[in-house]
């Protein structure tokens, strides 16, 4: 082969990577943002009606890992909810919202959202693309981790349908505990 | 002779000590002892990853670095508090090897004041306490 041809077929396979590579970025997603907000629930799933009494979970306005708002009591309107306090710097935490993550995708029409400090938005990107998580996770400040004692992460903590606390877990919960508790709100068969 | 000249410019010329730490975060939190922990609020500051510098008086930077996590230790050993989740401080070791020696020394961490202790109190045994205000 003329190197003047081999120059050639060098340069048409280096744009062909080149290509290639640039396609790659449409990978570069976001977790933990609006597009991992709940849809409407499902049509015939309902949830028992919550005990009487009970504390009001408190409400907050946040922003999302993408820059959008989440306002908490838009997702406990009509479903339970686990909100899931954690942090990235929080090794600990890393497993407990895993195994937390697993046992409310079990359980349909229950929302999950998770909520970071306020100062930690930049490494809980990298946090939830390790985690690979699919649903919102909110950067709340002081205000909020006070407002649901939330001193130390983990703290994970079940909201029902309109809002009252069931229970709250500071340290975590083991998954077929949180299981129990969705089960009993879970719809009838 | 030029080469004796050069090596002698690399060095600071100052004797170094080595300088254990347990930091210890007295938030009295509920978690099971040995547990990884960060400090609870108001110490939520104190975490895995969060900058310290060891400094001196004149506030010069000796050396620097990350917190480690965290080991819940009982609050108040002389209680036996029967159950399993008890109150807890968390408390992080520090291992600085070669640090300048000097009189005194300040631990600043991100936030809050620098907590100071007399070179004195370091020891070769035992790690030296400090209690983060």
């Amino acid at each position: 082969m003329r190197p003047h041809v081999q120059r050639a077929v060098l340069l048409t396979l280096l744009a062909l990577l080149l290509a290639l590579s640039a396609c790659g970025g449409e990978d570069e997603q976001t977790y933990g943002g609006a597009e991992a907000l709940p849809g409407p629930l499902p049509s015939g799933v309902e949830f028992e009606e919550p005990p009487a009494g009970g504390v009001p979970a408190p409400d907050f306005t946040a922003e999302l890992l993408d820059g959008s708002e989440v306002t908490a009591s838009d997702l406990w309107g009509d479903r339970p909810v686990v909100v899931v306090f954690t942090a990235s710097w929080c090794e600990a935490c890393k497993e407990q919202h895993a195994r937390v993550a697993e046992t409310v995708a079990e359980h349909e029409g229950v929302a999950l959202l998770a909520v970071v400090p306020g100062d930690d938005a930049e490494a809980a990107r990298e946090y939830a693309a390790e985690l690979e998580v699919d649903h919102p996770v909110a950067v709340a400040d002081d205000r909020v981790w006070l407002d649901w004692a939330a001193r130390e992460p983990p703290v994970v903590v079940l909201v029902a349908p309109g809002g009252t606390v069931l229970r709250g877990w500071p340290g975590g919960v083991e998954p077929a505990v949180l299981a129990d508790q969705l089960d009993a709100l879970a719809p009838a068969q | 002779m030029a080469l004796i000249l050069l090596a002698g410019c690399g060095g600071s010329g100052e004797d170094g000590i080595d300088v254990s730490l347990r930091v210890v975060a007295p938030d009295n939190n509920i978690r099971l002892e040995g547990a990884e922990c960060a400090g609870a609020r108001p110490f939520e500051h104190v975490h895995a990853g969060a900058g310290y510098a060891l400094e001196d008086t004149q506030g010069e930077v000796l050396t620097e670095g990350e917190l480690p996590a965290g080991i819940a230790e009982n609050a108040d050993p002389s209680i036996d508090w029967g159950v399993e989740r008890i109150p807890t401080v968390c408390v992080m070791a520090l291992s600085l090897e070669d640090v300048p020696e000097r009189g005194a020394y300040l631990l600043q961490l991100d936030e809050g004041p620098p907590i100071e202790f007399d070179a004195q109190l370091v020891s070769d045994t035992e790690p030296l306490q400090l209690i983060v205000p």
